[in-house]
């Protein structure tokens, strides 16, 4: 499910360690860089709407998103209901809006769990190495062998659906690819000379982990980031697509797919528009994702 | 190289351990009793008591934990299904062959589809057909396979009547689950061929041959795939190995009788035995399939060959 | 490895064009595929195909071709026999069963009190089915001679021909069960027109006639049937509809006038045994208080609901039983929508501010949609609703606990006998556990209950159930929701198939024309 990430896994942009030393001229590097993408700025573009739709729900939906009016079941897209409405006669416009709300949280918990839990286990396991390291890893390596949708659909079983246990099935699922980067930039990092420094004049290991390390691991964990959102919003739909998800009536995109779906061949719009959706925020983190990646490590560009 | 292929399998014994111990865990804490479920609302509780003790369920956790590892390290047996006591190997070993078929050709479908858009795209940069299968692909990983497929139930199955909707006995019903898995990966390989191709083009020994004067598509298919694939081979392994896992939800679109749908079909009906060896299952042959992609890599790349010296 | 992209760009052409020949191929048939073949698509595939095993819908319908009870049921509910002859009462405990004679099993053996007498005490021990027999005493299973048994209820028990006839308690074979021991689902062995050919589990189900069957009434005209597993509705009908299957169990409701307008296609339709009601939990406040009950009944569009959710298959229930079982109150009155009456009811209660509850049910489609427009629909008279779909087993286990407040749920009365249909869920006996989820208490209530167990005499039992129903009614530990349908979709050609009420169809009688 997840399996937007992949691709990037080949080639984690690894970070010049010269870079922290003008750390704000280097962000302002990165933005110039990404504003002349065009598609990555078509993305932002997206996730702004999104992002703008979900804070602003109650005042761009025309209805609240379980109001239901069982005498216009079905009701096509019209200029009355842009987007027709669904077996229990509820706008599926406003159920939409309402929708990028869920998503977009589950997408950005998920991920802040993934990555915090991740990042933290990854950055102890590559500074201390040894036998920690060792056992962080095989933990990782373990949670890896299993396939996430599995590992997501169990743990979903075992604290039962709900919003909050939605995201952290998905979150603890895409914990070990965090882990994995992290650790891998935290070795390239660990022996230059300014960390060696920071260690000379007796920072702890806390204070060099967080000042020194982390911010320099900082890139591939942002390009993962994004395009986790992605995954763990196409993963939480699936949840949902079977019965897994988010409790009704809330209006999670999957789960208005999976009840649609059995009117499709009479009322297409029911399964058609928050498929639509899904898409279009995918669409919209990928070009971003991808975008942030080229104007982190501008070596990857092609 | 020998060395590090045993080394590696042999790392997988405490990783096996290891998701054996958290699938048992899980299960023990998932609410819901599976004596409760196999009898239905209708059996008085002094039954489901009963088929608890039958089960083995009132046994405390190390104990069952214990006798499930017991049994598969000395008996090589997974134990039987709660529901129809079948043998949990039987179950699994004759559900793998349609996952993996499954699996085989959705790779096909990305491979057929994948490799000729990215070398095309890469060697005509910037141009229509590039820009076009670029945002292709980028819609193709966008799109969830689920509404995909039910997508082309409708279009195939419903509205031109082409192909059947459901089962996977016949190559016609093999087309569509097929082209729903294959889809987000034939994207991915479209995306890394490109960019592989990308870089291998740029080298000092293709510009040193396009000095030279050679025709173009010579350049591309003799010196530049060559290269390029190595990448490329080993997205393909990976995208095997995460088909083989990722099938649940088209097995459950097309009624495909796979491995995912045993699975989610166990997990709802908590019929532990199923989970614990099918998930065991699952992720030896996930495991298996990475080192397999690991070692070919090794192989396509002498460069990496070596560092196993 | 790759010699040059201009085969590979060949290859996918041949593999793009290869899809579409091979699509084309397919066109509507005139006429069975295979004039020896009956192909059936039901939702899921059989869990196992003993008897005694898991006891679910899927599992009964391939069953039932395969396996014989002691006696059957006929179309209108009553007792006939079937591997037994005739039978006699001996006291009000007593009974005793004389076989047919000659009669086959699929491994060739004989048929023999034996056989009966193990199926029996195998039924009693199988936590499985056990409850379908439970008035049986074990001890008491004695075989007389070799065509004669014999056994005693424990109490005097009207309906046990009723329950003797349920698909479950069939008649296995003593020695293929010996033989198997545990294995015996997959080497299932009864005395059925159908016995078993191949089975490719959660795919098809291959059945074979069985020639040396005893019945000839019942001999199977089509010698071959295979049961398909399509779990998505839809692709039953899509597959309906290209030809690829003769009949379609559960057609959803969406489908109902695509099937029914076309001309290729023909439904069956008929009500089921099945209910679905809306439990409350009558031993926690407020829902101890009948008013909020009998408001919260009033307040529900039960006609809108049904229509919504059930996309106008079946009927709002009107009490706790559906019309087409024995000894079912024609005479109720339905509840009704009705709000100022609810605002009323719930101001007599004390509850004119409404109160904040808790409704739950599984992963069903239609029962989560009642259960939105339930919620949707309480606000009416200020009761706050909070949602949550329960996964099956922990919804069992919480509502058996009686840790809910509301709960969407069904009920199947498969022997369209009342006591099956109301002893479980209504008597206090049955709190919990057992099928009385809504806690329900009424000494009448019980009493009439265990009355209607205990006559013989139909008229007597009926007038039990009769005031029961009314009872339980008027103190609506329910909002009474939907009585279900049965719905199949058949080929034009096939002929001969009925419903069955409980939802286990027989094949045996089904030809082509």
């Amino acid at each position: 499910m997840a399996n937007v990430n992949s691709a990037v896994d080949m080639k984690t942009p690894q970070v010049d360690a010269k870079k922290v030393k003008k750390k704000r001229s280097q962000w302002y590097e990165v933005w110039r860089r990404l504003r002349k993408n065009k598609a990555a700025m078509v993305g932002l573009v997206i996730i702004s709407i999104l992002l703008f739709s979900a804070i602003f729900a109650d005042f761009i939906a025309p209805e609240g998103y379980d109001d239901q009016d069982l005498t216009r079941r079905f009701a096509s897209p019209s200029s009355e209901n842009f987007m027709g409405t669904d077996h229990l006669g509820r706008d599926i416009f406003s159920r939409i809006i309402y929708g990028t709300r869920i998503s977009l949280q589950v997408g950005f918990i998920a991920v802040g769990i993934a990555a915090l839990t991740g990042g933290t286990l990854g950055a102890v396991a590559g500074y201390y190495g040894g036998k920690l390291d060792n056992i962080i890893m095989r933990l990782m390596d373990v949670l890896l062998a299993i396939p996430s949708i599995l590992l997501a659909i169990s743990i979903v079983a075992a604290l039962g659906s709900s919003l909050v246990n939605v995201m952290i099935a998905v979150g603890i699922s895409s914990t070990p690819t965090y882990a994995r980067i992290v650790r891998a930039s935290v070795l390239t990092i660990k022996d230059q000379e300014y960390v060696e420094a920071a260690r000379a004049i007796g920072a702890n290991d806390f204070r060099i982990i967080i000042k020194h390390i982390l911010p320099n691991s900082m890139a591939p964990i942002i390009v993962q980031a994004t395009l986790g959102v992605a995954g763990a919003i196409l993963s939480a739909a699936g949840l949902s697509f079977i019965g897994l998800g988010i409790q009704p009536p809330n209006p999670e995109w999957g789960n208005m797919l999976s009840s649609g779906r059995h009117y499709i061949r009479d009322y297409w719009h029911i399964a058609t528009f928050p498929g639509v959706a899904i898409m279009i925020t995918i669409f919209g983190l990928n070009l971003l994702g991808d975008g942030l990646r080229d104007a982190l490590d501008p070596r990857l560009k092609n | 190289m020998h060395k590090y292929i045993l080394r590696r399998l042999f790392l997988l014994i405490p990783v096996m351990l290891g998701v054996s111990f958290i699938v048992f865990t899980m299960m023990y804490l998932t609410p819901g009793d599976p004596a409760r479920i196999m009898l239905g609302e209708s059996a008085p509780g002094h039954e489901v008591e009963r088929l608890r003790e039958e089960l083995g369920l009132n046994d405390p956790f190390l104990v069952q934990y214990g006798n499930f590892i017991k049994d598969l390290v000395v008996h090589q047996d997974l134990g039987r299904s709660y529901t129809n006591s079948r043998p949990v190997m039987g179950e699994i070993v004759s559900r793998f062959p349609t996952t993996l078929k499954l699996a085989g050709l959705g790779v096909l479908v990305a491979v057929i589809i994948g490799i000729p858009t990215g070398i095309i795209s890469a060697t005509k940069q910037y141009s229509l057909f590039d820009n076009i299968s670029m945002v292709g692909a980028l819609l193709g990983v966008s799109m969830p396979n689920f509404w995909q497929g039910i997508m082309l139930i409708l279009l195939f199955s419903v509205t031109l009547g082409w192909l059947p909707a459901s089962g996977f006995s016949t190559p016609q019903q093999m087309i569509l689950p097929a082209l729903t898995l294959g889809t987000s990966s034939a994207a991915i390989i479209t995306r890394m061929t490109r960019s592989s191709m990308l870089e291998v083009i740029r080298q000092d020994y293709i510009r040193t041959a396009r000095a030279k004067g050679q025709v173009e598509s010579v350049i591309i298919n003799r010196h530049a795939l060559k290269n390029a694939l190595i990448p490329i081979v080993t997205v393909i392994g990976l995208q095997f190995g995460f088909l083989l896992g990722g099938a649940v939800l088209t097995e459950s679109i097309f009624s495909v009788p796979g491995l995912g749908r045993l699975m989610v079909d166990a997990i709802g009906q908590r019929n532990f035995p199923i989970v614990q060896g099918g998930v065991l299952f699952i992720a030896l042959t996930f495991s298996m399939v990475n080192l397999g992609v690991d070692i070919l890599y090794a192989f396509l790349d002498p460069r990496i060959k070596s560092q196993y010296k | 490895m790759l010699k040059n992209k201009k085969a590979l760009i060949l290859v996918s052409f041949l593999l793009v064009f290869s899809l579409v020949a091979v699509g084309c191929g397919s066109e509507t048939a005139s006429g069975p595929a295979d004039p020896n073949k009956l192909v059936v698509a039901q939702p899921s595939d059989a869990v196992t195909l003993d008897p005694h095993g898991q006891n679910d819908n899927a599992s009964a319908r391939v069953r039932l071709q395969m396996f014989e009870t002691l006696v059957d049921q006929d179309a209108d509910l009553q007792i006939i026999p079937s591997l037994a002859e005739s039978w006699e009462q001996l006291d009000e405990l007593t009974y005793e069963f004389y076989l047919k004679e000659g009669v086959k099993f699929h491994n060739g053996e004989e048929l023999t009190a034996n056989d009966v007498a193990f199926s029996l005490r195998r039924a009693l021990g199988s936590a499985n089915v056990s409850f379908i027999i439970e008035a049986i005493d074990v001890d008491s299973i004695e075989v007389v001679d070799t065509y004669t048994v014999r056994f005693s209820t424990k109490e005097s028990f009207a309906p046990i021909l009723a329950h003797l006839a349920h698909p479950s308690i069939a008649i296995v074979s003593e020695v293929a069960v010996n033989e198997h021991g545990e294995d015996f689902g997959q080497y299932p062995v009864g005395t059925g027109p159908y016995k078993l050919a191949n089975w490719e589990k959660d795919e098809f189900v291959d059945l074979v006639r069985f020639e040396d069957y005893h019945n000839e009434e019942r001999f199977a005209k089509i010698e071959n049937v295979t049961f398909r597993a399509i779990s998505e509705g839809g692709n039953r009908t899509i597959e309906l509809e290209t030809g690829g299957i003769d009949i379609a169990y559960d057609i959803p409701a969406m489908d109902i006038n695509r099937v029914e307008e076309s001309d290729d296609l023909i439904l069956i339709r008929d009500m089921n045994f099945s209910t679905t009601y809306v439990g409350f939990n009558a031993a926690k406040e407020p829902f101890d208080d009948v008013r909020v009950r009998q408001a919260i009944n009033y307040v529900v569009n039960m006609d809108a609901v049904v229509d919504a959710a059930y996309d106008g298959i079946g009927t709002p229930a009107k009490g706790p039983l559906g019309a087409n079982v024995w000894g079912a109150n024609l005479d109720l009155e339905a509840y009704g929508y009705n709000v100022e009456r609810a605002k009323e009811l719930m101001a007599e209660a004390g509850y004119a501010d409404g109160f904040t509850a808790e409704i739950w049910t599984n992963q069903n489609p239609q029962r989560i949609a009642v259960l939105e427009m339930v919620q949707n629909q309480l606000a009416d008279i200020n009761i706050k609703v909070e949602t949550s779909i329960l996964d099956w087993g922990v919804f069992l286990q919480e509502t058996a606990a009686g840790n809910h407040d509301m709960f969407v749920m069904g009920w199947g009365t498969v022997t369209g006998d009342p006591d099956y249909g109301l002893y479980a869920l209504f008597h206090s006996s049955g709190h919990g556990d057992a099928g009385n989820r809504t806690f329900y208490t009424n000494e009448r209530v019980d009493e009439l209950l265990d009355l209607g167990r205990a006559t013989a005499d139909e008229d007597e039992r009926a007038a039990y159930y009769h005031e029961a129903q009314q009872i339980i009614r008027d103190e609506a530990p329910w909002i009474f929701t939907w009585n279900g349908e049965e719905l199949t979709g058949t080929q034009t050609w096939v002929r001969g198939f009925s419903n069955s009420p409980a939802g286990h169809h027989a094949l045996w009688t089904v030809y082509y024309e």
